[in-house]
């Protein structure tokens, strides 16, 4: 979607920027040009696939953009609206999935439909029937290899006797039709064209979905060269919408609200559905004494590290960036560039080499400052240092933007107010730091919002520690969006509507902080006009 | 010049018109050609990036004798997840290597089809491993290479195995007052502990994790954690700890126990194969030994972690995938460079016969495993698996056991209802 | 001297301090990159042994400079794509007032805040699809990995280069109008040019992130061939207890070879960058 390079003719007369009168309505023309050719070239999978919806989506999109961008009208849309796309389809959408997953009891056991649980159930009780032949089989058809109906060639390794298996039955076939090599499979049969690897892989749904009835259950396909006797242990019933089981005759009835057949004893199939459970996620978010007990303590430490990381980041690299805002220090260039190396690894390497550096009998940090500490054995050891580590990872990032804040301060401004005779310490305080805030503050919001998500920080370092001996499920120095990952997948299973159920009450918070100090930058933004 | 490079800009539209259209005519091609082709046989394998590597050149001749294509891909991380999610939405591969304790939750999310193996094939695996990929009564995996732990000790420092784990502590400190030692024993455990490794003291002392149900498998109704029987173990574990013999400590991690014992700061390494490429390295002369029990007490089990190849359920060539796991995979040459990628003891017993001559260290880890006991399957496992290491690492530290087990166990019967 | 100090003198002086943090763990990297026996421990500062064997099996072992392409291309364009894409955004936040701008900018970050680790399963339902419809930009592509990280490009970055448009004068843009100027000349010609130090850093910023980014990438390139570095170094790690620890330092330290270079190259912008000729316009 560069289809963007907009620009609007300008008019003839315009003395100054006048360079590319024409230039203008042609890479226009050439974008649109482009998100035509695009838009023809998406078309023909979807028809090819018969995607309707799909093809009216990216009709109506195109269209739009043709509409948006030969109009002269709306022209903030014009400057919004690539980057929207993107945003729509590659996040809001998977945000909007996730959250939808709150309401559903989504989770390892139940993934898929029910339609998939019964194939499942049923498929993972096909044993092979006690005492019964392995065959040796060749995949073979009556017809052209790649449509004719298929046909199992089947030898009983010990009479080596070749029976033909189709979905009707089986059917032994006269020894002299067929020629047999030394592990039993068939080389050569009248009447049938034997598929090769290739040939049959390309069947492989077929092959694996023939079933050929016997008097104790079924052969089936293991591979392309092996077949044996299998019978079903489980059926499902649509009668009753239940699984029974073909040899005790024991029944499991679907419950919807669980998303699970269930017998009468209570006793669940592992192999469950996706179903709609409504608020429940989030009333055993409230009602659970293990999760609601300690989340008050979790929110508190978690603001405390992020505002910490963010402050303390700010603080660094702008003192840094200062400091290094001057034409007169030579081998700015270098110290940049070596200040920004903690950036430019990545971060989890780092996470796990500061990890192992407060190790308490072998870690650099005791053994430089020859400390006994068991940094992640205490909770306050264990947050100086989780926020220190953090410290260490942030602060380039806040010295690059301050650095290019700074550089791009007109310094005809610090000037005038050094010529009023301002010493640069007022200077800085006057003019360049509430300039620097104008530039700065969206991003601190946005810091703070992302240190109070920062999953790795925790995750790679203490992931927690310490615990308390009475409660392995929330340590000191967890923040909401771990403790949640715990919750979630430490579980029986990977628990997915519980997680979204949590990271949907968390951002409810993250929110509600965010919206309050953007409230506030409002009067800054206007610094201008 | 205005005029120029207008004219080039018209170029140069009228160019990109024409090959955004020809673009678009162009395609319709494409599908339909490259259709076929990836219908007709491509059979995609997923597993780690060591056994991907390992698997490729296997692969791609199973391709070529079946005229098929063969892809291996690496996940390098979280690949029980990214196989279960891919599968689910169709992206999944057709045969999937992983450890054998996955298999309970493959199963409850339909991820895997049960393997027939022949009488014959079974017959050439280890017993045990064949086992540990067995799950209500089916096997679900090939069964290709097992790992467990074992004693890894310095001879130069230790030259005799010791019997008990009192042995060991005796003898480390003794090593550790002559200043060779300044640890007794490389045995992981870390800030939030390590199940794994704890094990084996674990069962010595007496301790469970499940009961054993009448068919052979776990019982996830019988928690056996908060039982007085594990608490009592923990009371051992609790005496190697910080606060007692100083045997057992959080700071040794898995990050740093292999370096500690290489570095000759202890002379004995709990550890398993993938520590012993390592040791060599490091020129350090070695042994190894079962891992010691308590004395008195019953012998220490370490876990079985045996490495499998599943069929995906929901792969597209699920024939192919299953010719290459049941018939393919069981061929001795096949474990053997698997072997080689990683030594690990192959569970074809024909492939161990062919490799244990050249490498007597299989052999000492076979045996340091006999009395191994599978990773449990059940999905219920992945619940215990990290309360329980962090009531270790408390009682290491030295909390009360029982506080720290009882907690444990809440937790743990929490998530499992 | 004192006066050398108070002017010049003190910035050394924080500068250094500022190295010594930065850099002392990385020393141990280094130190771990030389040391034949691969570990992360940080025992000793010092390496125990010097050598370069890591650096050597990590190219002719694994596909490092493969990765290593990959990862120049994905982050390279996509933080190119991204800049752009947000400087669009951020002039229309930053110069317009249309209704719902402020809702606008708030929704930017607030979409930001949902975990990653639970998007997977969505991800894979699209590109699931993407990829029987269109190949070219789905799973194990470049294209379509970068196409789905420009969903990221109106976020945080708008929000940092919105706030230095607003730094910039709005006389000049009103001038720029008055002598007949379009709003994209104006935007093109007289804004973009004042805001290069910034462009520069959020570009920086962009690659820096793409480059390190590992959760998505991990799911999307799963082909050898495809892998970024980030990716395919953590599997020298994350496989089943491995120990590659001296290659994967060795990778950790080539890696920020990429980033070094292109801060490099941005620096003259961020410095020479300079509004002051352009304010006299």
């Amino acid at each position: 979607m560069t289809a963007l390079l907009e620009r609007e003719t300008a008019p003839a007369e315009a003395p100054r920027p006048g360079r590319g009168g024409l230039a203008g309505p042609l890479v226009k023309i050439a974008l649109l040009g482009l998100v035509a050719g695009l838009a023809v070239w998406a078309a023909f999978p979807l028809i090819a696939e018969r995607a309707w919806t799909g093809l009216a989506v990216l009709l109506a999109a195109t269209a739009g953009l043709f509409y948006l961008y030969t109009g002269r009208r709306r022209v903030p849309a014009k400057y919004l609206v690539p980057g929207t796309l993107f945003l729509l389809v590659f996040q809001l959408f998977p945000v909007a999935y996730t959250a939808a997953t709150a309401f559903t009891n989504f989770s390892d056991g139940h993934r898929g439909d029910k339609r998939e649980a019964v194939v499942a159930i049923q498929t993972a009780s096909v044993t092979r029937v006690p005492g019964s032949t392995e065959y040796a089989l060749t995949v073979a058809t009556t017809g052209d290899p790649a449509t004719g109906p298929l046909t199992f060639l089947v030898t009983d390794p010990a009479t080596r006797v070749v029976s033909a298996g189709t979905r009707d039955g089986l059917e032994e076939l006269p020894a002299g039709d067929v020629t047999v090599n030394a592990t039993g499979r068939v080389t050569a049969a009248a009447g049938y064209t034997l598929l090769n690897g290739g040939q049959a892989s390309a069947r492989s749904r077929e092959i694996t979905g023939l079933a050929v009835p016997t008097p104790g259950g079924a052969i089936r396909s293991q591979g392309l060269s092996r077949a044996y006797e299998g019978k079903a242990g489980r059926a499902y019933d649509a009668g009753c919408d239940c699984v029974r089981d073909t040899t005790t005759g024991r029944t499991w009835t679907a419950d919807e609200e669980v998303g699970a057949f269930v017998a009468a004893d209570g006793e669940r199939l592992a192999q469950g559905w996706r179903v709609g459970v409504g608020l429940s996620n989030f009333t055993r978010l409230v009602t659970d004494a293990a999760i609601a007990g300690p989340f008050a303590r979790t929110l508190i430490w978690n603001l405390i590290f992020a505002l910490a990381s963010t402050g303390g980041t700010f603080v660094l690299g702008l003192g840094c960036a200062l400091a290094l805002h001057s034409p007169r220090v030579r081998g700015r260039g270098l110290y940049r560039t070596l200040l920004v190396l903690p950036y430019a690894m990545p971060s989890f390497a780092m996470l796990l080499v500061w990890r192992d550096m407060f190790n308490t009998d072998f870690g650099l940090i005791n053994n430089l400052f020859g400390l006994d500490v068991d940094w992640f054995g205490g909770a306050a050891s264990a947050r100086i240092a989780v926020i220190l580590v953090q410290l260490w990872l942030g602060y380039p990032y806040m010295f690059l933007v301050a650095t290019g804040a700074l550089q791009a301060i007109p310094p005809e401004l610090s000037e005038a107010s050094r010529i009023d005779g301002a010493s640069p310490w007022q200077s800085l305080k006057r003019v360049t730091l509430p300039l620097l805030l104008v530039a700065l503050t969206p991003l601190l919001i946005s810091s703070f919002a992302f240190n109070f998500n920062n999953f790795n920080a925790i995750y790679l370092t203490t992931d927690g520690a310490p615990f308390p001996a009475d409660n392995p499920a929330n340590g000191a120095t967890d923040l909401l969006i771990t403790y949640t990952y715990r919750l979630a997948f430490g579980g029986s299973g990977a628990e997915y509507g519980f997680a979204a159920a949590v990271s949907i009450f968390i951002f409810v918070i993250v929110a509600v902080i965010s919206t309050v100090s953007f409230r506030r930058t409002r009067r800054q933004e206007e610094v201008y006009s | 010049m205005r005029i120029r490079t207008a004219g080039v800009v018209t170029a140069l539209t009228l160019a990109l018109a024409a090959t955004g259209c020809s673009g678009g005519s162009d395609d319709p091609a494409t599908p339909t050609s490259a259709a076929p082709a990836g219908a007709g046989g491509k059979l995609v394998i997923w597993g780690d990036d060591k056994r991907a590597a390992a698997l490729k050149p296997f692969a791609d001749r199973f391709g070529q004798e079946n005229g098929v294509t063969v892809e291996v891909q690496a996940i390098s991380k979280d690949q029980q997840t990214t196989f279960v999610t891919a599968s689910q939405q169709g992206s999944g591969p057709d045969v999937m290597v992983g450890a054998h304790d996955w298999i309970g939750n493959l199963v409850q999310n339909g991820t895997i089809d049960p393997v027939q193996l022949t009488a014959a094939q079974q017959q050439g695996l280890a017993p045990n491993a064949v086992k540990a990929v067995t799950f209500n009564g089916q096997v679900y995996g090939v069964p290709y290479a097992t790992e467990n732990l074992a004693l890894i000790r310095n001879t130069e420092l230790a030259p005799e195995a010791p019997a008990t784990m009192e042995d060991l502590v005796a003898q480390a400190k003794k090593l550790r007052a002559g200043k060779k030692a300044s640890e007794l024993l490389c045995l992981q455990v870390g800030q939030n502990g390590d199940a794994y490794h704890a094990y084996p003291l674990f069962s010595s002392a007496g301790g469970y994790l499940f009961g054993t149900a009448a068919n052979g498998d776990y019982d996830k109704n019988d928690l056996g954690i908060a039982k007085p029987e594990s608490i009592a173990a923990f009371q051992k574990i609790r005496a190697l700890g910080e606060k007692g013999d100083g045997a057992l400590k959080r700071s040794i991690t898995v990050e740093n126990s292999i370096a500690t014992f290489t570095a000759g700061k202890c002379a004995y390494l709990v550890s398993g194969p993938w520590a012993v490429t390592d040791v060599k390295k490091a020129k350090i002369a070695y042994d190894i030994s079962p891992v010691p029990g308590f004395a008195g007490a019953k012998p220490a089990q370490p876990f079985l972690g045996v490495q499998s190849f599943y069929v995906a359920a929901k792969g597209k060539n699920k024939a192919l995938a299953q010719e290459f796991v049941t018939n393919y995979v069981t061929t001795p040459e096949l474990a053997v460079a698997l072997y080689q990628a990683e030594p690990r003891p192959p569970v074809l017993t024909a492939a161990y016969d062919q490799v244990k001559g050249a490498d007597p260290d299989l052999a000492k880890f076979v045996e340091a495993g006999r009395n191994a006991v599978p990773l449990p399957a059940i999905p219920e496992m992945a619940s215990v698996w990290d309360p329980f290491s962090k009531a270790e690492s408390a009682v290491v530290g030295g909390a009360d056991p029982k506080t720290a087990l009882t907690a444990a166990a809440k937790t743990i019967s929490g998530q499992i209802n | 001297m004192s006066k050398w100090f108070a002017r010049v003198g003190w910035r050394h002086g924080v500068a250094a301090l500022a190295l010594v943090f930065s850099l002392f763990p990385i020393v141990f990297v280094v130190s771990a990159a030389l040391n034949p026996l691969g570990t992360l421990s940080s025992t000793a500062a010092v390496p125990t042994g010097a050598s370069v064997g890591n650096f050597g099996n990590l190219l002719t072992d694994t596909d490092f400079a493969r990765w290593f392409g990959n990862s120049v291309l994905i982050a390279g364009l996509s933080a190119l794509a991204s800049v752009f894409l947000s400087a669009l955004a951020a002039y229309a936040f930053s110069r317009m007032r249309f209704r719902g701008r402020r809702i606008g900018l708030l929704a930017l970050l607030l979409i930001q805040m949902f975990p990653q680790f639970l998007a997977i399963v969505a991800i894979f339902l699209m590109f699931s699809t993407i990829t029987d419809l269109w190949p070219v930009i789905g799973f194990n592509q470049a294209w379509g990995l970068i196409l789905l990280y420009l969903g990221g490009a109106l976020g945080v970055n708008t929000w940092l280069m919105k706030g230095f448009f607003d730094t910039v004068p709005r006389e000049l843009d009103e001038s720029a109008t008055m002598d007949g100027a379009s709003h994209a000349q104006t935007f093109f010609r007289i804004l973009l040019p004042l805001v290069a130090p910034i462009l520069a850093v959020t570009g920086l910023l962009a690659f820096i992130g793409t480059i390190n980014e590992f959760l998505i990438a991990n799911v999307f390139l799963t082909d050898t061939d495809a892998k970024t570095l980030s990716v395919g170094m953590y599997g020298l790690v994350a496989g089943e207890r491995n120990n590659n620890f001296g290659m994967f330092c060795a990778g950790t330290l080539l890696t920020a070879i990429p980033t070094v270079l292109v801060f490099q190259f941005l620096q003259r912008y961020i410095v020479n960058g300079l509004t002051a000729g352009a304010v006299k316009g």
